[in-house]
């Protein structure tokens, strides 16, 4: 159960999250669980290449439902999922402006 | 560790100016927190400068990038008692708060000197502003082609007899960079007191007062010598034709500034196979040369019209005199001395993608600070405000109702 306000490193690569909202999943990092920040990473096991699409820094990811959100807070190549699928990322809306 | 590493600051701005100063202040170490509106950010993350539009899944947006790496990012929306609360807690915990914001604004939402002194009695409160902190129209905006470049004197200063119009700011944000540096030195300045007697300042920089400094010269001549300002002698009349900018025979251009022209001006010419120049009586001394200045210079263009840029490189770094290429940034950005010092950097935002981006022009002890990318919008907000002392439900509640991302 993913704990909100808690972070979160994968375990075959550098990528760390905080859950921001939590959803009933279990998320993964590169293709593999993720473990509580401070928690051992099971040093068998190796990045996905079908989940190596990467993570972003200071980017919020979110699951098909929209209701899981995960803000990056150390990138990694590791591309976030929720065991069925990748997650995307939520867009900001920037105002249109010009010179 | 920079020079003002530990320093803490929160910004609370828009577009250019006081932007800049963050980032000069986080080139020289200091953490510096960015608050902005939750729902679309700093309106200069929007902005497409000269038509050149960021597209893409990479999409970067090269003034964002410009006028807010290197720092983090928190969401709030200030309108909110809670969002508000945040913001009083982070600057808490400050040494400098910089905004852009007008009195106004800044009183209706709460936020200004006598509101945050009352959580931090020793803030550096600094106040960027277009037109200054007094008079009629402390309370408008600016923007720095209405207030630094037009109004301040300086697009007066560099149009040219025979132009329709007087010309656009060289650049995006051109003044906005050189008050925003002046915002920063104030800081330090600030900074410094603070530590030796404890009392902090206010401190306030604006577009139009930047203006006027790098007019100084006009302005002083404009007093003694009933002139609205210095006369500015065009190409053909240069009363020094070796003080003045020639253009090659393959459409460059190079500026020569040999003030004292009588060492100068027999070497060059015999360097460029001229020695009829070098000993023609009307040219052989300062004054005559300024006596006969639109034959000398006609005979200047004719001469550096024989020979391309290179050639002209070539001769030129063999005599003593000073001059330059006139270059385009693009060349100014792999000049030789600029890469030896660090002057512009690569920054790279993602793996994918990478820009170069231009150091803050003041070294210390010969160091450049390696840039980093500006944040997502609020990218911080969650481990900043729990830093601070939220409770995570506190966060949500927040969230929930949009005071913050």
């Amino acid at each position: 159960m993913l704990k909100p306000g808690t972070r979160y490193r994968s375990q075959v690569c550098t990528t760390e999250v905080i859950v921001v909202r939590p959803a009933d999943i279990t998320l993964h990092c590169g293709g593999h669980p993720v473990v509580e920040l401070g928690a051992d990473a099971d040093p068998t096991l190796t990045l996905d290449p079908t989940a190596a699409t990467g993570s972003l820094v200071g980017k919020r990811y979110t699951d098909g439902s929209g209701t899981l959100e995960v803000l990056v807070t150390k990138a990694g190549p590791g591309a976030l999922g929720d065991g069925s699928a990748l997650l995307v990322v939520k867009d900001a809306k920037p105002l249109p402006s010009s010179d | 560790m920079g020079v003002m590493s530990g320093i803490r600051v929160v910004e609370l701005a828009t577009w250019g100016f006081v932007p800049s100063a963050g980032v000069a202040l986080a080139d020289w170490g200091a953490q510096v927190i960015k608050v902005e509106h939750p729902g679309h950010g700093d309106p200069m993350r929007g902005l497409v400068p000269s038509s050149l539009k960021a597209a893409g899944p990479d999409a970067v947006s090269f003034m964002f990038q410009t006028f807010s790496r290197g720092k983090q990012s928190v969401g709030l929306d200030l309108k909110d008692p809670g969002a508000r609360d945040a913001l009083l807690r982070l600057v808490s915990t400050a040494d400098v708060f910089l905004t852009n914001y007008l009195p106004g604004v800044r009183a209706k939402l709460g936020i200004d000197v006598d509101d945050l002194r009352a959580v931090n009695p020793d803030l550096v409160y600094v106040r960027g502003s277009g037109l200054g902190p007094a008079g009629e129209e402390a309370d408008s905006g600016g923007f720095d082609l209405a207030s630094y470049w037009s109004r301040g004197g300086l697009a007066h200063a560099s149009t040219q007899p025979g132009d329709a119009w007087p010309p656009s700011l060289p650049g995006s944000a051109f003044g906005d960079l050189q008050a925003g540096l002046y915002a920063a030195g104030g800081v330090a300045a600030a900074l410094l007191e603070r530590e030796r007697t404890g009392v902090a300042r206010v401190v306030d920089v604006s577009l139009l007062g930047a203006a006027a400094w790098c007019t100084a010269p006009h302005i002083a001549a404009s007093s003694l010598y009933d002139l609205d300002m210095m006369p500015m002698r065009q190409h053909p009349d240069a009363s020094n034709p070796i003080t003045n900018t020639y253009r090659t025979a393959d459409d460059r251009f190079v500026a020569l500034v040999m003030l004292e022209s009588d060492r100068f001006w027999a070497p060059l010419m015999t360097l460029a196979g001229r020695e009829d120049l070098a000993t023609d009586p009307r040219f052989a001394t300062a004054e005559a040369r300024a006596t006969h200045s639109t034959v000398c210079v006609a005979a200047l263009d004719a001469l550096f019209a024989e020979r391309p840029l290179a050639a002209w490189t070539e001769l030129l770094a063999q005599q003593q005199g000073v001059w330059a290429v006139v270059q385009s940034p693009r060349e100014v950005s792999t000049d030789p001395q600029v890469v030896a010092n660090g002057y512009v950097q690569d920054l790279q935002i993602t793996p994918a993608t990478s820009m170069k981006v231009v150091s803050t022009p003041t070294q210390f002890d010969g160091e450049q600070p390696a840039p980093t990318p500006a944040p997502e919008l609020g990218a911080d907000t969650e481990v900043l405000l729990l830093e601070a002392g939220l409770e995570w439900d506190d966060i949500i509640a927040l969230k929930d109702r949009g005071a913050i991302t």
